[in-house]
C-alpha cells in the first residue's frame, strides 16, 4: 500500500498544471509543434490516424537544425472553440508550428488564431475560404478545395460518359457543400448538363431514404453526391440498397479514400466513381516511399489521413531546413513557392494563398473478386491539376 | 470578522481565481475554467435552488456567444455593452424558454428543455446568415476595457483577458450569492422543495421559476459572451446538445445546492478534462462512471466531498445554506 | 406514381422502425416513472452486437435474434443490481445516472471497436428492390417493417392480452397498489426494464445494414426517441406508434418540401406538441 508521503507526492505529480504540457515539451530546446486534430467525437478515427502520420514524420527526420523534435496531439473534439482554445494553450508553451484540422469549421478558427500568436499552420481541410477569402499570413492548405474536387471528378466523367446529360445532386447546407455545388452547376452550365434537381441536408442527417426517392423520381444520369464523411458513406450505402446502381451512375465528389472503403466493403464501393485528394495506389517516387515507410512501421496501408498529415508535417520540416531557421517568419518566407516531391508527384506551394499545387484523382470502386489485396479497393481512372486562378479566390493577403 | 465568515464563499471565489494562475499554466485554459464555472453557476441556480433540471443550458451560452460576437463585429461595439448586451438576450430567451418549459413539471420539464435544445441547434444551423452556420461566426475581435477613450485594461493576452474575466466572475459569484441569501433565494428553495406547499402558502410559482430562469440565462448568456472573446468565435457546438449536457455534469459533479460547488466542479472538468484528454481519448468512460458514482453515492458532488474531508480533519464547516435542514433548526 | 405518395411510403418504413425504437422508452417511463438516457445506448449495443456476431460467424438471422437478448440480458442486470438503488431518489439522479451510464457505453463501444464505423450487408435473401409501379423499395426496408410490424402486434397483445400486460398496466397507474396486491414489482421492473432495453437493441440490430454501425448513433437514436415519445405520448404503447409514424413521414415528405429544414421540422413538431398536447397525442397526464 502506498504510504501517505508517497500519495503526496503522487497526487502533487498529478496536478493538472504540472502535467499538462512539460512532459510533453520536456526538452526547451527541441522545435514544438501541435497536431489539433479530433481524436474523440464522431471524427476521432481521422484524427487517430492524422496523429500517427505527424508521429510518423518527426520520427523520420529525428533531428533538424541539431534541435529535437516534439510534439503534443491537441484533441479539439471536431469543435472550433476547443480547437482554438488548446492551440491558445499551446502556443503559450512556445509552440509555433501545427499541422492538423480535419473540419473546415476547426481549421478555419485556428488558422485565424496561429496567425494572431505569430505561427505556422497547414491543414487538410476542405472549405474554400481557408486559402480564399479567411486566407492568411500563418496558413497553408495541402488538400485540393472544392473547384478543383469537381473539375478533376464531373469532367472526366463527362468525358467518359458523353450520354450522361441528367445529373441529380445530394448536397449537405452549409458552405463547403454549396462550394460543391456552385462548381458543379458552372460546369453543368458550360456542358449543357440538365440539373434535374438538387436535395439539401443537415449536418446531422443520417436517413436519407427520402432524398434518394427524389433523386429517383428524377430520373437523372447520374447522382453525384456532394457530402463527405460518414454522411457521403450512409447515402452511398442507402442508394445502393434502392438499387441506384442499376440504373444509374454514381459519383462521390468527395470521398475520404481508404478509411471510407474499409467501411462500406467492397460489394458497395463496386462501380462507383470516387474523387480522392490521395490513394495509396498513386505512382510518384515519394509516395511509394510513404507507402513503405508505412508498411514497415505500422504493417497497414497509408490512408488519407495519414499521409495528409505526414505531408503537411513533412512541409514544415522541409521548410524550416530551406530556410536554416525556425522563426515561423523566414519558414513561412521558405513554404511561399516552394517546390517539392510529394505524395501526388511534384507539388508546389502557391504564393499567393498558400495552397498547394497538387494532383486530385478520380476513383473506380472495383469488384471484391478483382481485388488484389485487401486494400485493393479501387482503380485511378484519371487525376490532374485544376485551381481557380489567383484572382479568383478571393483571397487578399496584406 | 462576521463579514468575513458572511462571505466566505465570494472570498473562496476570488481566492480561486487567484490560485488558478499559479496551478495552470495557461491563461487561456485557466479563463476556459472561470467561463464554465458562470455558466455551471448559472445552471445551478436553476438545479440547486430552484429544483428545475435544465438540458438548455447551451441554448443561453451559445446565444451569448453569438450576441457578442455580432455585438462585437457587425455593431463595432465596445467590450462592456457587448456582453451587457449577451446578458440581455440571454435573459430574453430563458425567459421565452422558461415560459414555455415550466408548464410541465418533472421528467417532461427536462424533456421540453431538450426539445428546446434541438431546436434552437437546428434554427442557429439553418439561419447561416446571422450565425455563420457550421462554421460559426469569425474574427470575433477582443477590445480593450475602455472607458471614454483611456484603456484601463488590456486584453490582449490570455493572461491579461485572464484578470478581466476574473473580476467579472468574483462581481457575478458575488451578485448571485446575494440573491441565494436573499429572501428570493430562500423562496426558491421552497419551490425546490414542495411546490406544491409554497404554492399553497401563497407563493407565486410561475414568477419564482422564470425569475430563476431569467437571471440563470444572463449569467449563462455571459458566460457564453465571455467565451467568444476568448477564442475569437462564436462556433455552432457552443448552442449544440454537448454544451447543455457537459454544463450539466459540471454542476452535478460539483455539488447542487451551494455556489461555490459550481466553482468546484467546473474546475475539475475543465482542468480534468483538458489534463486526461492527452493521456486516454477515451477519458469520457471515466466522466461516465464519475456520474453514475455521483448518482449513487455523492449526491452532494464533490463540494460534498470536501465538506465530509473537512469534518473528518475536525473542521466544522458552516451549515450548508441550501440544506433546509438546517435552516429548521435555525426557526424554530 | 406521385412523389409525396412515394415519399409517405418511404416515411412509414422510417417511422416503423423509430416506433420500435421508442417503445422502450414509452413503456419503461410509464412504469418505471423515469426517462432512460441510456436508451439510445441499447440500440447502439444492439447494433454492434449484431455486427459482432456477424464477424464471429453467425449468420445474419442468428445475429438478429442474439443481440437483443444479449441487451436485454445486459439491461436486466444492470437494474437488478445497480438501477434499482436509484428509483428512491429525486428524478433528477435517475437522469444523471442513465446519462453517465450511455457514456460509458459510448466509449466502450469506440474502445473495443474502434471509432470507425462499420458496415453489415443484409443477408443475401433479402438483398435487391422491389418495384410496384413507379415504387422502388429495398427489400430489406420491407423486412424492417415486417418485423416492426410483428413485434408491435406481440407488444401489443402481451399488453393487453397477458396477465404480465396487465401487472404492468397496472403497475403504470399506482405501483403500490400492485405490490399491495403481492406481487413482485421489483421482479416486474427489471422484466420490463430488459423488454425495453431489448427491443431499442432489436431496432439497433434491424438499423445496422441499412444505416451501418458507428460509436455515435446512440445519441442520435435517444434524439430521435425523445421526439416520438414525445409526440406519441410517454407511456402509451399506441402513442410509441402514431408517434413513430409521424416523425418518419414528416422526415420523408419534408426532404422533397424543404429538404434542409427536415431535422429542425421534427423538433418544432416536437414542441408545438408539447405546447398544445404538453402529455402527447395519446399520453396521459403524469
Amino acid at each position: 500500500m502506498l504510504n501517505r508521503r508517497d500519495f503526496l507526492k503522487l497526487s502533487a505529480l498529478a496536478a493538472p498544471g504540472a502535467l499538462s504540457f512539460s512532459d510533453v515539451f520536456a526538452q526547451t530546446d527541441a522545435i514544438q509543434f501541435g497536431c489539433p486534430v479530433p481524436m474523440s467525437g464522431p471524427f476521432a478515427a481521422n484524427g487517430k490516424y492524422a496523429d500517427m502520420g505527424m508521429k510518423l514524420a518527426l520520427q523520420k527526420y529525428g533531428k533538424v537544425l541539431g534541435k529535437n523534435l516534439s510534439y503534443a496531439t491537441l484533441d479539439t473534439e471536431g469543435k472550433p472553440a476547443t480547437a482554438v482554445r488548446k492551440v491558445q494553450e499551446t502556443m503559450e508553451k512556445g509552440a509555433r508550428f501545427f499541422a492538423g484540422g480535419i473540419l473546415s469549421g476547426e481549421a478555419l478558427a485556428m488558422g485565424k488564431e496561429v496567425e494572431k500568436g505569430g505561427g505556422i499552420f497547414i491543414t487538410t481541410a476542405g472549405a474554400d475560404e481557408i486559402t480564399g477569402s479567411d486566407c492568411n499570413h500563418a496558413t497553408f492548405r495541402w488538400s485540393v478545395p472544392t473547384f478543383g474536387a469537381i473539375e478533376q471528378t464531373v469532367r472526366p466523367l463527362l468525358e467518359k460518359m458523353p450520354n450522361a446529360k441528367r445529373w441529380y445532386t445530394i448536397t449537405p447546407q452549409y458552405v463547403f457543400g454549396d462550394g460543391l455545388l456552385s462548381a458543379a452547376k458552372a460546369v453543368f452550365k458550360e456542358k449543357g448538363i440538365e440539373h434535374v434537381g438538387n436535395s439539401y441536408h443537415s449536418l446531422a442527417e443520417k436517413e436519407f431514404s427520402g432524398y434518394l426517392t427524389n433523386a429517383m423520381a428524377a430520373k437523372p444520369d447520374v447522382l453525384l453526391l456532394l457530402n463527405f464523411g460518414s454522411q457521403s458513406s450512409d447515402t452511398l450505402r442507402q442508394a445502393v440498397s434502392f438499387g441506384m446502381k442499376n440504373n444509374m451512375t454514381i459519383l462521390m465528389a468527395w470521398a475520404s479514400g481508404l478509411e471510407q472503403f474499409e467501411t462500406l466493403g467492397a460489394d458497395i464501393c463496386d462501380g462507383v466513381y470516387f474523387g480522392a485528394q490521395y490513394w495509396h495506389a498513386i505512382d510518384a517516387p515519394f509516395n511509394k516511399e510513404l507507402v513503405q515507410l508505412v508498411n514497415s512501421n505500422l504493417k497497414i496501408e497509408p490512408n488519407y489521413s495519414l499521409a495528409g498529415s505526414y505531408i503537411c508535417t513533412k512541409i514544415i520540416l522541409d521548410a524550416i531546413i530551406k530556410a536554416n531557421s525556425t522563426d515561423p517568419k523566414a519558414v513561412i518566407a521558405a513554404m511561399e513557392g516552394m517546390k517539392y516531391e510529394g505524395l501526388t508527384g511534384t507539388e508546389e506551394i502557391r504564393k499567393s494563398d498558400h495552397q498547394v499545387i497538387k494532383n486530385y484523382y478520380l476513383l473506380k470502386g472495383k469488384a471484391k473478386s478483382k481485388m488484389r489485396n485487401k486494400d485493393d479497393y479501387a482503380d485511378i481512372i484519371s487525376f490532374g491539376k485544376s485551381f481557380l486562378a489567383p484572382d479568383k479566390t478571393m483571397c487578399k493577403m496584406a | 470578522m462576521k463579514y468575513f465568515v458572511h462571505f466566505r464563499f465570494t472570498l473562496l471565489a476570488a481566492l480561486v481565481t487567484l490560485l488558478l494562475p499559479l496551478l495552470v499554466g495557461s491563461g487561456s485554459l485557466a479563463t476556459e475554467v472561470l467561463i464554465f464555472a458562470l455558466a455551471a453557476l448559472g445552471c445551478n441556480l436553476l438545479l440547486g435552488y430552484t429544483g428545475l433540471l435544465s438540458f438548455g443550458q447551451g441554448i443561453f451560452f451559445g446565444i451569448g456567444s453569438y450576441t457578442t460576437g455580432l455585438a462585437l463585429l457587425r455593431l463595432q461595439a465596445p467590450l462592456l455593452p457587448s456582453l451587457l448586451l449577451a446578458m440581455l438576450i440571454g435573459a430574453a430567451v430563458a425567459l421565452l424558454v422558461g415560459w414555455f418549459a415550466i408548464r410541465q413539471r418533472g421528467t417532461y420539464f427536462v424533456m421540453l428543455t431538450l426539445a428546446f435544445a434541438q431546436m434552437f441547434y437546428f434554427l442557429a444551423y439553418t439561419m447561416k446568415d446571422l450565425t455563420g452556420g457550421d462554421n460559426g461566426l469569425l474574427d470575433v475581435p477582443r477590445p480593450n476595457l475602455s472607458l471614454f477613450g483611456h484603456t484601463m485594461l488590456a486584453t490582449t493576452s490570455p493572461w491579461q483577458y485572464y484578470s478581466f474575466v476574473a473580476i467579472v466572475f468574483v462581481l457575478v459569484f458575488w451578485l448571485l450569492q446575494r440573491v441565494v441569501d436573499s429572501v428570493l433565494g430562500r423562496t426558491l428553495l421552497a419551490v425546490r422543495d414542495n411546490e406544491t406547499r409554497a404554492a399553497a402558502v401563497g407563493y407565486d410559482i410561475t414568477l419564482l421559476k422564470l425569475t430563476a430562469f431569467v437571471i440563470s440565462g444572463a449569467v449563462t448568456g455571459l458566460a457564453g459572451g465571455l467565451h467568444a472573446m476568448m477564442t475569437g468565435v462564436a462556433p455552432l457546438s457552443n448552442i449544440e446538445y454537448h454544451t447543455s449536457e457537459a454544463i450539466l455534469i459540471m454542476t452535478v459533479i460539483g455539488g447542487t445546492g451551494n455556489l461555490f460547488a459550481s466553482v468546484l466542479g467546473a474546475s475539475f472538468y475543465v482542468l480534468i478534462g483538458n489534463w486526461l484528454s492527452t493521456l486516454w481519448p477515451r477519458w469520457l468512460m471515466l466522466l461516465g462512471f464519475l456520474l453514475i458514482g455521483v448518482s449513487l453515492y455523492l449526491h452532494k458532488g464533490l463540494f460534498g466531498v470536501a465538506q465530509a474531508l473537512l469534518r473528518k480533519f475536525g473542521v466544522r464547516p458552516a451549515a450548508d445554506i441550501a440544506d433546509t435542514t438546517s435552516v429548521k433548526e435555525q426557526h424554530p | 406514381m406521385n412523389i409525396y405518395l412515394l415519399q409517405v411510403a418511404n416515411g412509414i418504413g422510417i417511422g416503423m422502425l423509430y416506433f420500435l425504437l421508442a417503445v422502450g422508452l414509452s413503456i419503461v417511463f410509464g412504469l418505471l416513472r423515469f426517462v432512460n438516457f441510456a436508451h439510445g445506448a441499447f440500440f447502439l449495443l444492439g447494433a454492434y452486437l449484431c455486427f459482432q456476431c456477424g464477424e464471429m460467424g453467425l449468420n445474419f438471422w442468428w445475429s438478429l435474434l442474439l443481440a437483443p437478448l444479449l441487451v436485454g440480458l445486459f439491461a436486466w442486470l444492470v437494474e437488478r443490481f445497480v438501477l434499482r438503488h436509484v428509483y428512491a431518489l429525486p428524478h433528477h439522479f435517475h437522469i444523471l445516472f442513465t446519462v453517465g451510464l450511455a457514456l460509458v457505453l459510448q466509449e466502450a463501444v469506440i474502445a473495443f471497436w474502434g471509432p470507425l464505423g462499420n458496415n453489415i450487408s443484409p443477408p443475401d435473401l433479402l438483398q435487391g428492390v422491389v418495384m410496384a409501379g413507379g415504387f422502388v423499395y429495398p427489400i430489406y426496408r420491407l423486412f424492417v417493417i415486417a418485423v416492426t410490424a410483428v413485434m408491435a402486434l406481440l407488444l401489443w397483445w402481451v399488453l393487453e392480452g397477458t396477465r404480465l400486460g396487465a401487472i404492468v398496466r397496472a403497475g403504470s397507474e399506482s405501483t403500490e397498489m400492485v405490490s399491495l396486491l403481492g406481487l413482485n414489482i421489483n421482479r416486474i421492473f427489471s422484466l420490463v426494464f430488459a423488454l425495453g432495453a431489448a427491443t431499442a437493441g432489436l431496432a439497433g440490430a434491424l438499423a445496422a445494414p441499412i444505416r451501418g454501425v458507428d460509436p455515435f448513433m446512440g445519441v442520435e437514436a435517444l434524439g430521435i426517441a425523445f421526439v416520438v415519445v414525445v409526440i406519441g405520448g410517454l407511456g402509451s404503447f399506441s402513442g410509441a406508434l402514431i408517434g413513430g409514424i409521424l416523425v418518419g413521414i414528416v422526415q420523408s415528405v419534408m426532404s422533397t418540401v424543404w429538404s434542409e429544414g427536415a431535422h429542425l421540422m421534427i423538433y418544432i413538431a416536437m414542441a408545438a406538441v408539447m405546447l398544445l398536447r404538453p402529455n402527447g397525442l395519446l399520453g396521459r397526464a403524469s
